[in-house]
């Protein structure tokens, strides 16, 4: 059994962020209905799509993140549609939605304060106060996190990450209060409406400068290239790319002196004294990318780990799917997806965010994702609807 | 006064660093009693025993006022143990016997070493759950090495796809968005094992690999090389797809803001409200997506003339009002003049004995009917010892024992000094 078996959750909005929050639980067991626009959703539309061909069940996006859900195609906009809503919340346990905020405080409005289900719902800056009902996306819900602002070089603009690491990280937070919120109400039987706020969310967590500005008035630099405050931080060229250290600080840098061959310089106030290292940066980098630029990633890696160096090869994603580790560990895994003819696509995606039982267990499973509107029929039969009615909510597009 | 979703929930934490310790501060946040298990004599990598750039202004050691560890470490308590003496290594396992969860966060090996794998811990109480958040996972080819959140970035091809780009690598800065991830996942993966054992009645071991917790989060990359045989490339902040999508330079030094306009309506909504409506007036060739994304330099060069001498805060007041997707880019010294953070009492103040009133950023979420509170400030190294302890069973000699002999300890070393007990160089081993 897998270990969310019996928990029913269903998503609204289909978004990327509500996709995102509830593969948290499909692929652990929980039956997660997607309740999407007929047209289909944002997540749907989202490339890369196979051989550039845009299609509603072929995107990347929509494929990794949606499996092992149902599919239920229904326009909220319509009283029926609503109807059918009700019904199906009123068999969950948790509700996941991501919409423009009116729309959520109306679908909020409509849970049983008794015995509705838990709500989590994803915002760009909450359900209150003057920015509300601002249209944000990714990237500017990065601009007012801090994180673009310091992702940047002196001079030029501020950047974002990989798109939609800003939503995919908001979708995260949804996520585990969704799983907080059912286990809570478990013990204490109340039923708890969680309200993220993509803003916060990235603000507040790690990797966000705000908390060092609050506490000490220090406004981390932009960057100027390689770190020469302490060194070495960052990527370093060799051989056949770059490899990144992590290694200013004893004993690591002890132990790369040692390994490039100059040891003595771990006690040589010229690389170590705050007040002299920046002036001597050049010096070091002279003494360490000869030694580099005769060896790969993969054994500058080895060489300085097995030293006790923290040292990681800079690896594109083709790379990222070959590395041994992710062989072995079969990190990646691939669903025979239905695709638009009547061969199944494979499709690779990333394994299991964290392996319950051992490598090999069947804890984490990922299923195919569905076509839209595929579950439709499945669902309203669950729900008690007459296939007439069925009929009548397609003919009038409520459905799909 | 209601309680807390996790209320009654016993975790002991064994991290350093951010995902571990991060992810544990939410599981107190919620109400998880969370015991940090500090490490002895070797402090960890937030709590220096040198002041340094992120030492807070305040008395007391340095290693209580660190930016670094405070950030990491709200609602919990602390016991500072040598886990390699035998007295030390008792506490641990009594504690772990009474967990509900233990979390670690060491080099693949290190914590099995120490005498607390997963058998063990299994052995100490059936019920206990196990999360290991060793950087590229405990099983596997990788054991023993050591990570930051930064390698993970490397190693995931997030970092190649980050950047300018025409930019060098070297430009490139590191990160640690695997750690803000990592700590969510953590408690994604506390309470789906905790799920689990209310099915099976058994405590379970999970392999959290941090840099499988990161691609989890970037399958747009892989489809790029598995569907299309193409690398992903580095965009900065264009979207191949929405144009304008991009940050653009405001009025001042070094003020930018984000503008992004994913449809016609919008582009007539940015148009209008920069004055230029025609734009978006058919046939006109900015006026559709296919025109659009013909001629992004051209409507980038027409944006950046049209928003250069505004304001940041202002302009982007002003494009939201026509309903445009736009945002100030702020730095941490720009957080404050939010007026929607002011009005949702994000950030706040906490008392802390060393640092005195410190201002603190808020939590990652609001609920509605179980209102959040820092409830602990980062506690003090070995804080708790004497509390702790004694729930679990040691007599006030025991722990004056245990405390002579630097199996517990309140405080580390002068740098310089000698430790207190036969204190062991310890590898660094954290992830």
């Amino acid at each position: 059994m897998q270990p969310l078996a019996g928990l029913r959750v269903v998503e609204v909005g289909g978004t990327l962020a509500a996709g995102v929050a509830t593969k948290r639980y499909s692929d652990f067991g929980a039956s997660v209905v997607k309740v999407e626009p007929p047209a289909g959703g944002e997540i749907r539309r989202l490339p890369p799509f196979p051989d550039d061909r845009p299609g509603l069940d072929t995107g990347a996006m929509h494929m990794a993140f949606d499996t092992g859900k149902r599919s239920l195609a229904l326009d909220l906009g319509t009283p029926s549609g609503r109807e059918v809503l009700d019904r199906l919340l009123a068999a969950a346990d948790l509700l996941i939605a991501h919409q423009p905020v009116p729309e959520l405080r109306a679908l909020l409005d409509r849970i049983d304060p008794e015995s509705g289900p838990c709500t989590v719902v994803i915002t760009a800056h909450g359900m209150d106060g003057p920015y509300a009902e601002r249209l944000e996306n990714d990237l500017t819900i990065f601009g007012w996190s801090t994180r673009a602002h310091r992702h940047s070089v002196q001079g030029r603009e501020p950047l974002r990450y990989a798109p939609h690491a800003g939503m995919i990280q908001a979708a995260n937070t949804a996520g585990m209060l969704g799983l907080v919120s059912v286990w809570g109400r478990r013990q204490d039987g109340l039923r708890r409406d969680v309200e993220v706020a993509g803003v916060e969310a990235l603000m507040g967590n790690v990797d966000s400068s705000f908390f060092l500005w609050a506490v000490n008035g220090a406004v981390q630099p932009r960057s100027t290239g390689l770190y020469r405050g302490i060194y070495p931080m960052g990527a370093y060229p060799c051989k056949d790319g770059h490899v990144l250290f992590s290694a200013a600080r004893h004993p690591f840098f002890t132990n790369l002196c040692r390994v490039i061959g100059y040891p003595e310089a771990a006690f040589d106030p010229r690389f170590t004294d705050p007040a002299q290292r920046a002036d001597h940066f050049e010096e070091f980098r002279a003494m360490l990318e000869p030694w580099l630029a005769v060896r790969t990633k993969y054994d500058i890696f080895h060489e300085m780990q097995e030293a006790g160096v923290m040292c990681a090869p800079v690896l594109d994603a083709s790379e990222a799917m070959a590395d041994p580790q992710s062989v072995a560990r079969r990190s990646y895994v691939t669903v025979a997806q239905p695709g638009p003819g009547d061969e199944p696509l494979e499709v690779t995606i990333p394994g299991a965010p964290y392996r319950m039982n051992g490598l090999h267990s069947d804890a984490w499973q990922a299923r195919p994702a569905p076509r839209l509107g595929e579950h439709t029929v499945e669902l309203l039969d669950e729900l008690g609807y007459s296939r007439d009615e069925q009929i009548a909510l397609f003919r009038a597009g409520v459905t799909g | 006064m209601t309680t807390r979703a996790l209320e009654g929930l016993r975790v002991v934490e064994m991290t350093e660093a951010w995902a571990g310790p991060v992810g544990a501060s939410l599981l107190g946040d919620m109400g998880a009693d969370v015991v940090k298990v500090e490490s002895y004599p070797r402090s960890s990598m937030t709590r220096p025993v040198r002041p340094r750039e992120a030492t807070m202004p305040g008395d007391g050691p340095p290693y209580e006022r660190d930016a670094l560890h405070h950030q990491g470490n709200r609602n919990k308590r602390n016991v500072c143990l040598d886990v390699r003496t035998e007295g030390g290594a008792e506490v641990l396992r009594r504690l772990v016997a009474g967990a509900d969860l233990f979390i670690e966060g060491y080099s693949s090996g290190t914590i099995a070493r120490l005498g607390f794998g997963w058998e063990a811990v299994h052995a100490l109480n059936p019920r206990t759950c196990m999360i290991s958040l060793a950087g590229w996972g405990v099983e596997g080819l990788y054991a023993g090495k050591v990570t930051l959140g930064a390698g993970l970035d490397a190693t995931s091809g997030h970092m190649a796809v980050r950047g300018y780009p025409d930019g060098p690598m070297e430009d490139v800065r590191s990160n640690f968005h695997s750690d803000a991830t990592g700590a969510a996942t953590t408690v994604c993966a506390a309470i789906t094992a905790l799920e689990q054992r209310e099915r099976t009645g058994e405590g379970c071991f999970t392999d959290f690999s941090q840099w499988e917790g990161l691609v989890w989060q970037f399958p747009g990359l892989l489809a790029e090389w598995t569907m299309n045989g193409r690398l992903p490339a580095r965009l900065g902040n264009r979207d191949p797809h929405v144009v304008p999508h991009g940050v653009y330079r405001a009025a001042g030094d070094d003020e930018w803001v984000a503008i992004a306009a994913e449809d016609d309506a919008q582009w007539t909504a940015l148009a209008g409200a920069l004055g230029h409506g025609g734009w978006a007036e058919e046939p006109h060739p900015w006026s559709t997506l296919p025109g659009r994304l013909r001629e992004r330099e051209a409507i980038d060069r027409a944006i950046t003339a049209a928003t250069g001498g505004r304001a940041a805060f202002e302009l982007a007041d002003d494009l939201q009002a026509a309903g445009v997707i736009c945002a100030p880019v702020i730095s941490s010294s720009q957080v404050l003049m939010s007026p929607q953070l002011q009005a949702r009492r994000w950030s706040h103040t906490i008392e802390h004995r060393w640092t005195g009133p410190a201002m603190v950023g808020g939590f990652l979420w609001q609920v509605e009917q179980d209102p959040l509170t820092w409830d602990r400030p980062t506690a003090l190294v070995g804080e708790h010892n004497g509390e702790i302890l004694a729930e679990l069973g040691y007599g006030a000699a025991e722990i004056a024992g245990l405390l002579r002999a630097g199996a517990i300890a309140e405080g580390y070393p002068e740098p310089g000094e000698a430790p207190a007990g036969p204190g062991l160089p310890r590898r660094g081993g954290h992830s």
